[in-house]
């Protein structure tokens, strides 16, 4: 079937009134956890998971891809309001925006970030359909040390973006890797490092990590940090952009779109950094960059619209080779093989529905996203106004039901609270979450992959590097590990951390 | 020590550590057939060399400042109070079922959270154990345990 008959197949999935609904439920959720603080897309997901497995996977998969692209949506009107980003994505617009709304200007910013987004979400999905079918068939030619070495690249990227200290990125990385292979040996059908509990026979599961690491801790470190709450007072009136907004924000848009789709492929974080790429590249080109901080539209429409487009990229690495390439994706992997499916190259052509009417669904979500940020900012801002001494404790209660729902099981509520104690304390001496969770759902996969390769080379660790594509794999790998410790490098990833930490 | 990094390092340091030994009980086979405790083997050995290199790295990020620092300036004591009332909901969410062990954690939240009287926590933990009862076991059909009460 050429790509138009595809296209067509995953229009007629997506718009299937059941699909429809679970579309416009996750952009709904995803535009509210982006609003809130204290819950992201990563929790949000995990958390609805339970509910989604009496459902088909095609509409599961749509919904919880539109948490996370509608998160994006909504993560900009908390930064442009409140001058708190929702999302580690939006830091970036809080620059701009906020001064804008501080000008009278909240409605324009709102308007264009809404506009922005949707262009961009438009353009990763065209990008994402014409992309993905012919990189999974490349795939198909990867062997277990091809894809051991892609997982490792993936691990390395994703600690060498992450900003702050590599090696304790990597420590993280490396912690992951173990809690992913705790559980029962495929192979040998030996209990590791349970402890003695039988629940962990199947592996630390994968909601309770991440609703506490990114669920309890967060909401833990508020309650820290004292719950302070302020809402932009002025009226917001006149959303849409004026003729010179469109002029302004036209290049910066398409810029940041390319730009986020790209940088979206990549592993590690592709949302946050590329709407810092695309700050710094609109700065660069502006005929007036000493303008920038003051409330300057095109930094905002950049920023964006990169952080949207990468969303779409991201899903590339995921349906193309099944490997995740930030902690979403993982929760979505996670997903699929909690739904039967075996994400890889194989998933395109052995379930075109689930990729196409995603894809499609995307295509929609977008333009329900439209329909739901600008009209609906109002009520955006009135859910802001929730008290956090309520929001809190229902945030609190909703992740233990979630967590409990999954089997029924008490001791996965002790797991998750361990968890969040794990991710407060992580949180209070800069350790990142990102690159656990992700090694902790590569774990088996990985462990999977290298016995395949020692297997087949009868031992030899040269397998990795008789072979052209994992040579090249490991290659990058070891360049990402050394790159680091060189001077230029190292005050760079400095300078970019500190920048991190100030926001 | 000079800052918390170190300190930390020494955490992970220890924990590499056991996972280096309980690995090797676990097996490690050989090359050529990697036992269970292969890769669980080598993920130890990088936590425990990262943790000295964490140990050692001059960065510009370190976490700096003594151990108490962390904590200065914060409301820890919430932390620990919601943190406590969490871990004992959970002890007795099966004893006390999900109805009555939500109302009691929701209304000591809300108390802890901020300084609000009694009545209105206990009225706003009714309203919330009670929506969200009607809405998980009622409605979604999420099998919470009922506890000695019954319900």
């Amino acid at each position: 079937m050429d790509i138009f008959g595809n296209i067509l197949l995953g229009f007629q999935v997506a718009l299937e009134p059941m699909n429809l609904f679970f579309c416009f439920i996750g952009v709904l959720i995803g535009t509210l956890v982006g609003v809130l603080p204290g819950l992201g897309p990563v929790a949000a997901m995990s958390l609805l998971l339970p509910s989604t497995f009496h459902v088909s996977p095609v509409s599961a998969v749509i919904m919880l891809a539109g948490i996370y692209y509608g998160a994006m949506y909504g993560g900009s009107t908390t930064s442009i309001l409140v001058n708190i980003p929702g999302e580690a994505a939006s830091v970036v617009t809080c620059l701009e925006g906020y001064q804008m709304a501080r000008k009278g200007r909240a409605g324009p910013a709102l308007g264009m970030a809404a506009f922005g987004s949707f262009f961009a979400g438009t353009i990763s999905i065209i990008g994402l359909m014409f992309l993905a079918p012919p990189l999974a068939e490349m795939a198909l030619k990867f062997g277990p040390p091809e894809y051991f070495a892609l997982m490792l690249l993936g691990l390395v990227i994703l600690t060498f973006l992450a900003g702050g200290s590599m090696p304790k990125a990597l420590l993280m990385a490396a912690f992951g890797l173990f809690l992913g292979l705790v559980g029962m040996d495929i192979m040998t059908a030996t209990p590791r490092f349970t402890l003695g509990f039988f629940f962990l026979n199947d592996g630390v599961g994968l909601v309770p990590a991440v609703m506490g690491l990114f669920g309890i801790s967060e909401v833990l470190l508020n309650v820290e940090a004292g719950l302070k709450q302020e809402v932009f007072k002025t009226k917001i009136k006149g959303l849409l952009p004026n003729l010179k907004d469109w002029k302004d924000s036209t290049w910066p848009i398409i810029r940041g779109s390319v730009i986020g789709f790209f940088l979206g492929i990549l592993p590690g974080g592709g949302a946050v950094i590329s709407s810092f790429v695309s700050y710094a590249v609109e700065k660069k080109v502006s005929p007036h960059p000493e303008k920038f901080g003051t409330g300057v539209i095109e930094g905002l429409a950049g920023p964006e619209s990169a952080n949207n487009a990468a969303t779409g990229g991201a899903f590339i690495p995921l349906f193309t080779l099944g490997l995740p390439s930030n902690a979403v994706m993982a929760m979505l992997l996670g997903a699929l093989i909690i739904y039967g499916m075996q994400p890889g190259p194989m998933l395109i052509q052995q379930h075109p529905d689930l990729f196409w009417g995603a894809v499609t669904s995307m295509y929609i979500g977008n333009i329900m996203l439209l329909v739901l940020n600008l009209p609906l900012i109002g009520l955006w801002v009135k859910i802001l106004k929730i008290p956090y001494p309520v929001l809190f404790p229902l945030i609190l209660l909703f992740c233990l039901i979630g967590v409990y729902s999954l089997n029924n099981n008490v001791a996965e509520i002790g797991l998750m609270l361990v968890f969040g104690g794990l991710g407060y304390l992580m949180k209070k001496f800069n350790y990142e979450a990102a690159p656990l969770v992700l090694a902790l759902v590569l774990g088996p996969m990985m462990e999977n992959a290298l016995r395949q390769a020692l297997i087949m080379s009868n031992g030899g660790a040269g397998i990795f590097f008789t072979r052209p594509i994992s040579l090249v794999i490991v290659l990058v790998v070891i360049t990402l590990l050394i790159l680091p410790m060189l001077p230029w490098v190292k005050t760079k990833r400095e300078v970019v951390s500190e920048m991190g930490e100030e926001d | 020590m000079k800052n918390n990094d170190q300190r930390s390092s020494i955490f992970w340091f220890a924990v590499g550590l056991a996972i280096i030994f309980f690995s090797r009980k676990y097996g490690l086979g050989t090359l050529s057939v990697p036992g269970p405790g292969f890769l669980p083997f080598l993920a130890g050995v990088a936590i425990t060399g990262l943790a000295i290199l964490v140990f050692f790295q001059q960065y510009a990020g370190n976490v700096r400042g003594t151990f108490s620092a962390l904590w200065a300036k914060t409301h820890w004591p919430k932390v620990l109070m919601v943190m406590g009332a969490l871990v004992l909901y959970t002890l007795l969410f099966r004893i006390f079922g999900f109805l009555l062990d939500t109302f009691l954690l929701i209304a000591f939240l809300l108390r802890v959270m901020e300084p609000t009287p009694w009545v209105k926590c206990l009225i706003g933990a009714l309203l919330f154990s009670g929506a969200s009862y009607l809405i998980f076991e009622l409605w979604l059909k999420a099998q919470l345990p009922t506890g000695f009460l019954g319900f």
